[in-house]
């Protein structure tokens, strides 16, 4: 019998919440925007924490930022802290240090500081183990600059912490740990129930001490006895820690060192390499966290029961007075005092509400095929439905999270299952690393990353500089001083590994969605944006990229002649030209068009499509404003690009792709897209010919065979040509009988008829020569006839292609 | 506390290799930053490509490069807490300053060290309303609200017409008097006579104010007790229906003051009200939605409780009001005013007697709050002085000298007992008395350099209203779009047009940066315009929004079953 999902799950979610220090009215920073909030900076800093794992560090899962300053940090919660348990024995209490000092070594080595060690941030689960809890704080609020409250536990700070400001080192969490481990081994507290002052006078006091601080606490604290029948080794321990002087003070890597840990050291490794393999199944705690949220599980509203956020009414704090130099007078405000408490919410909710789950299902099979077994009805059932609606669905996502994690953790040899599952849809907390595997990224990406050089200045970054407080920075993430900066990297990557293309503008936008996606992955987040550069926009960062753009604007406009001739004619009668307003959406792929959110889902489906798929996107687009568009002029058209209404995103999404499926390919094909497929050989327009659309005699005769009801072919031949052999079921249409000035498809007779009735078939023109073709596709087009285009080489390609379609009518 | 900016020292790195062929070593000296911030794996990149090293010396110097930056980092800070020890053990550090600044930040910033502070009662009781006006009780609340505040309109009516009859019957006898200058009164007597009026006046304010004010009172601590005692029953038995209001127990008010009643009030309606709404869209990839209202009326009528007919039953938009005060959308008026903070003239004197018509159960009642601001106000000229800019701008020179609010500061009063609004922001407009001679004054200035503009005192202080709207959760504010409250003749249309834009566009930049502001979005706006306006002129006003505001699409639901576009 499998026990269930999450059952005797003992982890769980502590929530806290401070309030970071609000900016004094009115200032600007040295670029002359208004300064960042400190919120923000928070939040942005605070991202790096949520890759942490260590098994004696409580992982962070989240860190919300609300209104007015407020931050939320979310984090693992397993056990209970140190300052609730008793007698422990000095075994129990080396193991705690140990561990503690495990924690502290693989902070020290990424550069973090706990600065808050106390026994209230040291939790003991029920097999005994530490979680160090709260290590980032000191970190996440850049030193303590960003808040105004003091961190550390006055009674466990190191005495230099007092003496002199700026940022701490290492050692003041040795001192830390001291005198945790100190009292523990006292069994006693040290200084209790001493007035704040008195207790900061204490331990300021200790740096005259000559003696060992360990022993001369014990007599202050009557407890000589008890130190006195110490070992000695344990002793030692302690005084390595409880060094007044910095200098000979040892750091938790050197502590860990010390003779009395190496016991400790060996069985430490020994279960490394046992539980190496015991615990593949169990579920991290990002997903669970994530789960959770899609449950119904919302952390303020826990704090809120606990009183930890008070929601005074804003009437009863609104200033008296405001100058006008912004200042406030009268303000009733008592909030923001730092509250140490944790909120300890267990996982109940979820663990109720995916009970009934089979305790299997957290670990799929993985068929010789790489395809992973499709689990249930549910599944199918569900993707009916929108993706607004599965996305927030729990159940559904639980088991899209384990499929995606189960081809993710052998990609690349999945990649093929991956990019069938991506059609379906891509769940968010996985979509980074999806979408990597669908630009089709491998390797030891982040040597490569480490490789170029971001900091030589050049002569883009001025731009970049300017550009990167303007790119969506209405996003937390992007707009928050790691956001700049990382995103600056990025950028300055990039331009330093591509010498053959330029930063233009827009890029920053590019950049953007991939930074979102993988911000704690800037390796990835590079690999993406070089990967699907090429892929969509080849040479458009050339300096000179002017044909690529008018070859592109030049497919783009007979995409929309091709699929809405109306509309392509309106633009034309107002001279309304596509380079007013689509070289930003080509160029940037939409990302300077729409918000993050709408572009996760735009590019979800634009990075399974190739090259050709941005034109339906745009195509799309107008469909959605063409109401407008039909009954506006030329100054209403530039108002109306210059700011965009809202988009429909999904109808834009499922509107693209099915004209894309629509479309045949060979009409899409550019000279200067990248990896040009081998079977068309490309052959330069004539002069005067670009505008019309062109479809291979491959695509051509494709439709013929598979569906030749939506195929209407088009003779322009004369009659005698098209006696002696034309294509099945064409209609002759001898361009000399053509006027091509009177622009009524009336005119044309009864031959037409399929024409005028054409609702979502493909007019194939086929003639002698381009220029006759072309002037006849504009006549149609003209016509409001859908679907135009000509068959590239005429009849004669097609006879050498495939000569047995080609029979004489009659 | 505060930190010194960026602290660190430069060092070199010594980094030496041998070489394949001869027995040289290769020594590398590269500067440090200590402590260091960047990626020391990319440092170590950029040292192999610039001094063009060997691929085989790369773990080596990697290795070498993260010792030498671990050692020198924790020299550095040893250093300085060396330091810091030293100072302190030889005297140089004043250790009982230190002691009470970390006291003092510890007790102020946290909640451990805090003094305990419970929540008061003006919590206690806000919680207790705002949990009673969304159960059943909000309708015996608004009654008893309702029928307070008829007894005190009441009172004032009385006392208004006692008032009136006094002032008629002196005015008499004064006619009276001085026709009579020859024959009988002498100059002496008439002094005296107007010396005798102004005591009888006087005496008449004394005994009509104290009346109102005890009755005031005893209506605020019977409500506020009746409140109380309200939630605690609803607390204890559930009951559906609360307990009998306090109504019963008040005095009956004598029925023949009822004709005083419905005399004025009727000129209201004198001028149609134009109105038109708009939802509008801001951002240029993120976009927020606004619903806003462009209308004609008087700035006091979202402050007046219009009388039903009736006059028993309370008007909707109280119990608008009340459902909304300790909520997190508060509506708000932008008021104004004249620097005077008085209640004895202008616009803060009527909007005064609105507001002392019935009773203020929830803050302090408005002189209260007015005196209170006068306070601030010391403070605030304090903090101006001492801030004084080091800029020459003659204007800012001229009003740090002043002792009085300046043109843009704000002051705002707190209201429970107004029609529609919470919270009024007093915008001080000019040094002179009224909004009219504002105009006058900007007219003026008009001449001179083409009108005020978009760094005008008057434009920054609407700037501040709206950051403190955003900040305490206003969600619902009202803007005079021509910033004056009375219509005159010499406003040009060109003027009107010219100032509407100038407001809409500044209005629309302070929304956009709302977004960073970090508080609540400003949901509803409403510009106002002056009642009197013409019909065209508030035609091309509201014509203008949707150009300035980029106006939302309709979802537009089409009839026909076919879609219309590429094809199909």
């Amino acid at each position: 019998m499998c026990p269930a999902l999450l059952e005797n799950e003992e982890r769980c979610f502590g929530g806290m919440t401070f309030f970071a220090q609000s900016h004094p009215v009115e200032v600007c920073g040295s670029n002359g925007l208004p300064l960042t909030p400190n919120s923000i900076t928070i939040y942005g800093k605070s991202q790096f924490l949520k890759t942490i794992h260590h098994p004696n560090l409580s992982t962070y899962l989240d860190i919300i930022r609300s209104k007015h300053e407020r931050i939320v940090v979310v984090a693992e919660y397993n056990g209970d802290p140190l300052n609730s348990k008793k007698n422990l024995n000095t075994d129990d209490i080396l193991k705690i240090a140990f561990q503690c000092l495990l924690g502290l070594r693989y902070m020290n080595k990424l550069g973090l500081v706990h600065r808050h060690l106390s026994p209230e941030n040291i939790l003991l689960n029920k097999s005994g183990n530490v979680q160090l809890y709260n290590f980032g704080l000191y970190f996440m609020t850049d030193c303590g600059k960003n808040v105004s409250f003091p961190i550390g536990y006055p009674k466990y700070t190191a005495p230099e912490v007092f003496l002199s400001s700026g940022v701490s080192s290492p050692k003041v969490d040795s001192w830390s740990l001291g005198m945790i481990i100190a009292e523990l081994l006292l069994t006693k507290s040290i200084w209790s129930g001493v007035k704040l002052s008195q207790c900061l006078r204490k331990v300021l006091s200790l740096i005259h001490c000559e003696t060992s601080v360990f022993e001369r606490l014990a007599r202050e604290i009557n407890c000589y006895n008890i130190y006195k029948d110490l070992p000695d080794k344990v002793k030692e321990f302690v005084d390595c820690c409880l060094q007044i002087h910095p200098l000979k003070r040892k750091i938790p890597e050197e502590l860990l060192k010390l003779p009395i840990f190496e016991k400790f050291l060996l069985q430490n490794e020994k279960e490394i390499e046992k539980n190496l393999y015991m615990n593949v199944i169990v579920r991290k705690m990002d997903e669970l966290y994530y789960l959770w949220q899609l449950a119904g599980g919302d952390i303020t509203v826990e704090l809120k029961k606990q009183g930890l956020i008070r929601s005074r009414p804003p009437i009863l704090s609104i200033p008296n007075l405001v100058i006008l130099l912004g200042q406030m007078f009268g303000r009733r405000d008592t909030a923001g005092l730092f509250d140490l408490r944790v909120v300890k919410i267990p996982l109940d909710t979820l663990h109720q509400r995916l009970s009934h789950i089979p305790y299997i299902a957290n670990y799929p099979w993985l068929t010789d095929q790489m395809r992973v077994q499709s689990q249930e009805e549910l599944i199918d059932a569900a993707s009916q439905l929108p993706l607004i609606i599965r996305e927030r669905d729990t159940e559904y996502q639980f088991y899209r999270i384990v499929l995606y994690d189960r081809l993710l953790q052998v990609y690349p040899i999945t990649r093929e299952a991956i990019i069938e599952e991506a059609h379906k849809d891509i769940p968010p907390p996985v979509r980074g690393a999806v979408w990597a595997a669908l630009l089709g990224i491998t390797g030891d990406i982040q040597k490569y990353y480490d490789m170029i050089d971001k900091e030589t200045p050049t002569h883009t970054d001025r731009q970049i500089e300017v550009d990167i407080p303007r790119c969506h920075q209405y996003s937390e993430l992007l707009s928050s001083g790691a956001g700049h900066e990382r995103l600056q990297r990025l950028l300055k990557a990039w331009v330093r590994n591509n010498p053959h293309y330029v930063y233009w503008q827009g890029l920053d936008s590019l950049t953007a969605p991939f930074l979102y996606l993988n911000f704690n992955n800037e390796a990835r987040a590079f690999e993406c944006l070089s990967k699907f550069i090429p892929k969509y926009l080849h040479k458009f960062f050339l300096k000179d990229n002017s044909a690529i753009i008018q070859e592109y604007l030049g497919k783009f406009s007979q995409i929309i002649a091709f699929h809405d001739p109306q509309l392509a004619n309106h633009l034309r009668s107002i001279n309304f030209v596509l380079e007013l307003f689509a070289i930003p959406w080509f160029l940037t792929m939409f990302s300077h068009v729409f918000p993050l959110h709408k572009i996760l889902h735009l590019w979800d489906k634009l990075l399974l499509g190739d090259s050709s798929f941005p034109l339906l996107v745009g195509l799309a687009i107008l469909k959605q404003l063409r109401d407008s568009l039909l009954t506006s002029g030329f100054n209403e058209c530039i108002l109306l690009f210059s700011d965009l209404p809202e988009i429909d995103i999904e109808l834009c999404v499922k509107d693209s792709m099915m004209m894309y499926q629509n479309t045949p390919p060979s009409i899409t094909y550019r000279k200067h897209q990248f990896n040009q497929p081998k079977d068309i050989n490309w052959l330069e327009p004539e002069p005067g010919t670009e505008k019309m659309p062109r479809i291979c005699v491959d695509d051509f005769l494709d439709l013929l065979d598979n569906s030749p009801d939506r195929l209407i072919a088009v003779d322009i031949r004369n009659n005698i040509q098209f006696e002696r052999g034309a294509v099945v079921g064409s209609i002759n249409i001898p361009f000399t009988s053509v006027q091509l000035s009177l622009t009524h498809i009336e005119t044309l007779g009864p031959h037409a008829k399929p024409l005028v009735e054409n609702k979502n078939s493909i007019v194939v023109i086929i003639g002698p020569h381009d220029q006759n073709n072309a002037l006849f596709a504009d006549f149609l087009i003209k016509c409001g006839v859908v679907g135009v285009c000509s068959l590239q080489g005429g009849i004669s390609a097609l006879r050498m292609k495939s000569p047995n379609i080609i029979v004489a009518p009659r | 506390m505060n930190m010194p900016e960026d602290e660190f020292v430069e060092k070199t790195f010594i980094y030496k290799f041998p070489t394949c062929t001869t027995n040289q070593e290769y020594v590398l000296e590269v500067p440090l930053k200590i402590p260091y911030g960047g990626n020391v794996k990319e440092l170590m990149y950029r040292i192999m490509s610039s001094f063009k090293l060997p691929c085989y010396v790369e773990s080596d110097l990697l290795q070498s490069l993260e010792h030498a930056i671990k050692t020198l980092t924790l020299e550095f800070y040893d250093e300085k807490a060396e330091k810091a020890l030293e100072d302190t053990i030889s005297g140089n550090l004043d250790i009982e300053d230190i002691i009470k600044n970390w006291e003092k930040t510890y007790k102020q910033k946290t909640a451990e060290y805090a003094d305990p502070i419970g929540t008061t009662d003006e919590e206690l009781f806000a919680a207790a309303y705002h949990k009673l006006v969304h159960s059943p009780s909000l309708e015996p609340i608004l009654q008893a609200e309702h029928k307070f505040g008829r007894d005190v309109t009441e009172v004032i009516q009385m006392r208004d017409s006692h008032y009136e009859q006094l002032t008629q019957k002196q005015t008499e006898e004064m006619r009276v008097a001085v026709e009579s200058l020859e024959a009988g009164s002498t100059e002496k007597s008439i002094n005296e006579m107007a010396g005798r009026h102004f005591e009888e006046q006087s005496l008449l304010q004394g005994h009509w104010g104290s009346r109102v004010d005890a009755l005031k009172l005893d209506q605020r601590r019977q409500y506020r007790n009746w409140i109380m005692r309200l939630l605690e029953e609803q607390q204890t038995n559930m009951l559906p229906t609360p307990v009998g209001s306090p109504i019963l127990s008040m005095p009956p008010i004598r029925p023949a003051l009822d004709n005083f009643v419905h005399s004025e009030e009727k000129n209201t309606a004198e001028y149609p009200i134009l109105e038109e709404s708009f939802t509008i869209h801001l951002g240029s990839q993120m976009k927020q939605m606004h619903n806003i209202r462009i209308l004609t009326g008087d700035v006091l009528d979202f402050c007046r409780t219009k009388k039903s007919d009736s006059g028993m039953d309370p008007t909707p938009q109280r119990l608008q009001t009340a459902l909304g005060l300790y909520s997190n959308d508060l509506c708000g008026l932008v008021l104004l005013s004249d620097n005077h903070l008085g209640s004895y003239s202008g616009i803060t004197k009527e909007l005064c007697s609105i507001c002392q018509l019935t009773t203020e159960f929830h803050f302090p009642p408005i002189d209260e709050q007015l005196e209170k601001i006068r306070e601030d106000v010391k403070d605030a000229v304090a903090w101006r002085q001492a801030h004084q800019r080091e800029g020459n701008d003659s204007q800012t020179k001229r009003s740090t000298g002043s002792k009085s609010l300046q043109t843009g500061d704000v002051y705002i009063t707190r209201h429970s007992n107004l029609a529609q609004v919470h919270v009024i922001f007093h915008m001080v407009v000019n040094d002179s008395l009224r909004s009219g001679e504002f105009f006058m004054l900007t007219r003026v200035f008009a001449k001179f350099t083409g009108d005020i503009n978009s760094r005008h005192s008057v434009i920054l202080g609407l700037r501040n209203i709206l950051k403190t709207a955003c900040c305490n959760d206003v969600t619902t504010l009202t803007i005079p779009i021509l910033l004056v409250h009375e219509m005159s003749e010499d406003m040009t249309v060109a003027w009107c047009t010219k100032r509407a834009e100038l407001v809409f566009k500044c209005v629309k930049g302070f929304m956009i940066e709302m977004a960073s502001w970090g508080g609540a979005e400003l949901k509803n706006l409403q510009f106002l315009v002056p009642k009197g306006m013409s019909e065209e002129v508030f035609g091309t006003l509201a014509t203008m929004l949707p150009s300035i505001f980029r106006v939302s699409n309709p979802l537009v639901f089409k009839a026909t079953s076919t879609p219309q576009t590429p094809k199909k």
